[in-house]
């Protein structure tokens, strides 16, 4: 499965990511395109926060819609193109521990169901490559296939 | 390996869920007395203003009882558990062997009890079957009080508005939302209420319900009468205990379970709204009726069915997210001083 790694000590903190984000985006939000990539300040240094698509994924367990799904078999956790729709209650906001997920801006485009939705990474479906990767100039942010077994407690 | 699980909501669906990924071979049926396939409870507001229809209320659809090869019993009750035989017992004479049992039978609302409960027009907002029957009512309803102004409360509150009714919200407390939210943020939510026209009295409880056959209405306190047709109870929920002590299982207010959710039968667990447990702010046992507690006690309640032993980290009773209108608000912790806190 597929995961971000973040090679923080290379980050300049540029914010490219988040710009090519709000980008690619731009197609789902329509006129308030957001981020789904952070770069915050820690510790005075840039870190580029992103979902991280968690085994045991929380926002999929506190989504009372049955919305936020992981997928089997590509692991990517998403709120995108399922049955059930987002209602904007913000259970995930309130379950993610690294707090990236938000809500949109505007009243939601893509159902009429909700006051907003909750917007997060996707891993770029349209993209071969996640577009905050290859916008990177410091190499920063890496795709790396893995299994994700192997990792303990996400 | 027969996994027998009773209760088709949060916790119960996820907890067979997370056993069938674990174990391709043994048999698990849920068994429920709704008829519905698992919906979110959450939504029901949502589905008695017309913003959801009513097929959008399914966190699960009929694919996954096939796709996890979990037997669904539906609109069926459980009368009894004859532990010693290792076994449930339906209503209607079927009997069902275990050799786990997982109890997430949930919660019961708790209506106070005073007079004119049996008129016609006085509901609970617990279930989907519960908005179904507001929405056959309401349709000559201009008038509605609602006691309690708890999650439950509130969005049948900007429900009904929406829906062109005129509301009044009763709460006993000094505050609404007195169990999610601090004072501050729950003065920001009843002013978005007030300015939709929404009427708020603090600080009363209904006495009586009052008509002949059908409401006519409410008597508040002493002897303040407001004219209404409908009433609606969110007066909060008591666990589903009963059922557990019936079959001689430790219970307080609710199911006791240890922190692997096993009650005091080595072989039947329980999860969501029915158990009480140590809520991890506070050291305290609690009861606690939110989506996200109970599904996570599915999940660990599965795993520790199965064998492997998790233990659940515990409760955090108090963690609420929502969306009132155009207010979205999220708490965490302990949102209220309480007497203890103040013996310092």
């Amino acid at each position: 499965m597929k995961k971000l790694y973040m090679r923080i000590e290379r980050c300049a903190g540029c914010k490219r990511c988040e710009l090519a984000c709000v980008e690619e985006h731009k197609k789902i939000d329509g006129l308030n395109p957001k981020t789904r990539i952070f770069v915050e300040s820690i510790n005075d240094r840039p870190v580029p926060v992103v979902c991280r698509h968690c085994r045991d994924a929380l926002c999929v367990s506190a989504c009372m819609a049955g919305c936020m799904q992981k997928d089997e078999n590509t692991g990517i956790v998403t709120n995108q193109g399922h049955e059930q729709k987002c209602v904007g209650c913000w259970m995930c906001i309130m379950a993610c521990p690294f707090g990236v997920i938000s809500l949109s801006d505007d009243e939601a485009t893509i159902n009429s169901y909700a006051f907003a939705q909750a917007v997060k990474c996707d891993f770029c479906p349209d993209q071969d490559t996640p577009a905050c990767v290859s916008a990177c100039p410091n190499e920063v942010i890496e795709v790396k296939d893995i299994k994700e077994e192997a990792l303990c407690g996400m | 390996m027969r996994y027998v699980i009773i209760g088709n909501s949060a916790a119960g669906v996820n907890a067979g869920e997370e056993i069938r990924r674990k174990d391709k071979e043994s048999e698990i049926i849920i068994i429920s007395n709704e008829k519905d396939i698992a919906y979110s409870r959450c939504l029901i507001s949502r589905f008695l203003d017309g913003r959801l229809p009513e097929t959008q209320l399914y966190f699960k659809t009929k694919k996954f009882y096939r796709d996890f090869n979990i037997k669904p019993i539906l609109g069926k009750r459980v009368t009894a558990i004859d532990t010693s035989g290792q076994s449930v017992n339906l209503y209607n004479g079927e009997r069902f062997s275990y050799d786990k049992l997982l109890l997430a039978i949930g919660s019961t609302p708790a209506r106070p009890k005073i007079c004119g409960l049996d008129l016609e027009g006085a509901f609970n907002f617990y279930s989907l079957e519960d908005a179904r029957k507001i929405n056959n009512y309401i349709k000559n309803v201009k008038k509605a009080v609602i006691a309690g102004a708890g999650f439950a409360g509130l969005e049948a509150a900007y429900a009904l508005r929406k829906l062109g009714v005129g509301v009044t919200v009763v709460e006993r407390c000094s505050q609404i939302l007195p169990n999610q939210f601090d004072y501050i943020s729950s003065e920001l939510i009843r002013e978005d209420l007030e300015g939709l026209g929404v009427e708020v009295i603090l600080n009363e409880s209904l006495t009586s319900i009052n008509g002949c056959g059908t409401i006519e209405s409410v008597t508040i306190g002493e002897d303040t009468d407001i004219s209404c047709s409908m009433v609606i109870f969110a007066t909060g929920v008591k666990p589903n205990a009963q059922l557990a002590s019936e079959a001689g299982l430790n219970k307080d207010r609710g199911i006791l379970v240890d922190e692997f959710l096993k009650t005091s039968n080595p072989n039947i667990y329980a999860a969501g709204d029915c158990i009480e447990i140590e809520d991890m702010n506070t050291g305290k046992r609690q009861v606690s009726a939110t989506w996200f507690n109970a599904v996570l006690q599915g999940k660990f309640s599965g795993l520790n069915m199965l064998g492997i032993a998790k233990r659940y980290s515990g409760l955090v009773g108090i963690q609420n997210a929502v969306q009132f209108h155009r207010l979205g608000a999220i708490s965490f912790g302990m949102t209220q001083v309480t007497d203890d806190d103040l013996n310092y």
